[in-house]
């Protein structure tokens, strides 16, 4: 496993409903995340088909593994590069089930996929009309560190960060599709997740207007300390790339130990709060 | 949760950050339609100055075809005038079209034509002023842009069909008096901003007169309405008598006919304006 990683956030502006224009983007942004010494590319939240689509996302959605990843799998095999990017999934047992899932991929092929399982139904958003949600929150053991993965809403509740952290995750990835009116809350979010579990944080926003929505960008890399180790342009199309060291997790648990300082016994009372609110 | 106070500060708005999302919005989606630009409808008032002025600012004013469409009976020289000096402000093209002609044959034709009856005779006025700018719009590969702002489209203080018909509306998310505060900052003259806003459908027409509210306190209710207050909190908080801000909410739903697509009823597996839910093209 790499002690230090190279991470590119390929803050992009996907056309909606048009998988070869969002592939096509997707292969240059690699090829040049590659050339600026990257390990591990990450796109946003359902950027392989962009992130309105509404009913459209019945056509456009696919199995996992399936044609578009099959396409990445190739680019990400020729690169020697990892890839984390967003699409619509089809269960292979239910062709009407659909689940917002982001993709983890190596050289080497597919290595795994994370369901959304907080989706937005408010204000603008209506993922539970096409969405089911998903039940299980993995971390994958890979060369570029144990990764833990989640999409965009996940990040406004503890639960999913803190999971994947005492699962062992040393890098947790947000892969987003937000509003502008909505990025107080994510530049919030990020640091706090971040801070709260003493881990690195990658977050990638798409830029780009769809249906009136413009989507902010802003994406970046918050360090064990909740500081700001890389950020992308704000509403712009960007691509940046901040390395991680993950000798810095166990500086940042010293000082911040909130992992030691965990209260397990508060757990089973939060969760009989919650069931009866 | 604290209760939102309804005072002239909730309506402050980041103005650089504001005219940027919406030449961002315009020019995006003018891009993304493959048109040559938009073309609007200015009477020389402050919403139709402000977006002919956002509207250059974001497409360069060789892309905005301003329209001022005056007629005989509302015929206002200061408006006109108006129109004129913002188009030389911001650089785009203004044409003077007079409709009268065309209105004197509509009235003339239409067997029950009542010349006393002032609202069905000004919605004729603002439905010719758009079949012109549609005219102009598809000869020209042109989008219509509207000039509608959110205080008088959730008012319903519009004709439907007529000046709430446009392809794109950059300033309906914005109160009226957010439209001035947006005014001043892009280089809309203070003296078009400082008019009493009028829709020009009959001689002295104004809206606040016909609204029987001012716009500072009707945004005001409007806004704690959007936050999901209740009218009895937005009365106490603004001390008016419930009754008024009864009469402005049942006035806001009882207009919602006017922003939606014909009501149909439901026959089929998916229905146009209910559950047809299709992305909207271009993006």
């Amino acid at each position: 496993m790499l002690e230090k990683v190279n991470v590119a956030l390929a803050q992009i502006n996907c056309k909606v409903g048009d998988k070869k224009h969002n592939i096509s983007i997707m292969k240059k942004n690699i090829r040049q995340a590659k050339e600026k010494g990257a390990n591990l590319v990450i796109f946003p939240e359902l950027s392989l088909t962009g992130y309105l689509n509404r009913d459209v996302a019945y056509e456009l959605a696919e199995s996992i593994p399936g044609p578009s990843i099959h396409s990445l799998e190739e680019i990400a095999k020729k690169e020697s590069i990892h890839i984390v990017f967003g699409m619509p999934e089809q269960s292979e047992k239910a062709h009407a089930v659909l689940y917002n899932t982001a993709v983890l991929l190596s050289p080497a092929g597919l290595i795994g996929k994370y369901r959304k399982m907080y989706l937005p139904t408010h204000s603008v958003f209506e993922e539970k009309r096409y969405f089911r949600l998903g039940y299980e929150a993995p971390v994958f053991e890979t060369e570029m560190g144990k990764m833990g993965l989640t999409i965009c809403y996940d990040i406004f509740f503890p639960e999913i960060p803190r999971l994947l952290r005492l699962k062992g995750a040393q890098l947790i990835i947000c892969i987003s599709a937000s509003p502008a009116v909505r990025s107080r809350f994510f530049e919030v979010f990020t640091a706090a997740r971040a801070l709260e579990n003493t881990v690195f944080l990658a977050y990638v926003n798409l830029v780009g207007v769809e249906n009136g929505l413009q989507f902010w960008g802003g994406s970046r890399i918050i360090a064990p300390d909740g500081s700001i180790l890389t950020k992308a342009k704000y509403d712009e199309e960007d691509l940046v790339i901040g390395t991680i060291d993950y000798a810095d997790l166990e500086r940042a648990e010293a000082f911040v130990p909130t992992l030691r300082d965990l209260r397990p016994e508060l757990f089973d009372s939060l969760r009989e709060q919650a069931e009866k609110m | 949760m604290n209760t939102l106070e309804l005072t002239s500060d909730a309506l402050k708005l980041d103005l650089p950050s504001v005219e940027t999302r919406i030449k961002r919005f315009i020019k995006d989606y003018v891009e993304k339609c493959g048109a040559e630009g938009v073309v609007l409808g200015v009477s020389g008032g402050l919403d139709s100055c402000t977006t002919a002025a956002l509207a250059s600012l974001s497409l360069g004013g060789h892309k905005v075809l301003g329209i001022t469409m005056p007629e005989e009976e509302t015929h206002n020289a200061t408006d006109i005038q108006h129109a004129k000096l913002l188009a030389k402000k911001f650089g785009f093209d203004l044409q003077i079209v007079d409709i009268s002609s065309t209105l004197k044959v509509c009235f003339q034709s239409l067997p029950i034509y009542d010349a006393t009856d002032k609202i069905s005779k000004g919605n004729v006025k603002a439905r010719i002023r758009m079949v012109y700018l549609y005219y102009y719009a598809n000869k020209l590969n042109r989008l219509v842009c509207g000039t509608s702002d959110k205080s008088e489209t959730m008012m319903g203080y519009f004709t439907k069909w007529g000046d709430g018909a446009a392809d794109i509306s950059p300033i309906m998310d914005l109160y009226k008096t957010q439209v001035r505060q947006l005014a001043l900052h892009v280089g809309v003259p203070a003296e078009i901003v400082a008019k009493p806003p009028s829709p020009g459908l009959w001689p002295s027409q104004l809206a606040e007169k016909e609204l029987g509210i001012k716009y500072e306190t009707l945004d005001l209710i409007l806004f704690g309405l959007e936050h999901f207050m209740k009218s009895r909190e937005i009365a106490e908080q603004l001390n008016l008598p419930l009754k008024l801000v009864e009469d402005v909410k049942r006035r806001w739903l009882a207009t919602e006919h006017k922003r939606r697509l014909p009501l149909t009823t439901k026959l089929g597996y998916r229905t146009v304006g209910k559950d047809f839910r299709l992305p909207h093209k271009p993006y």
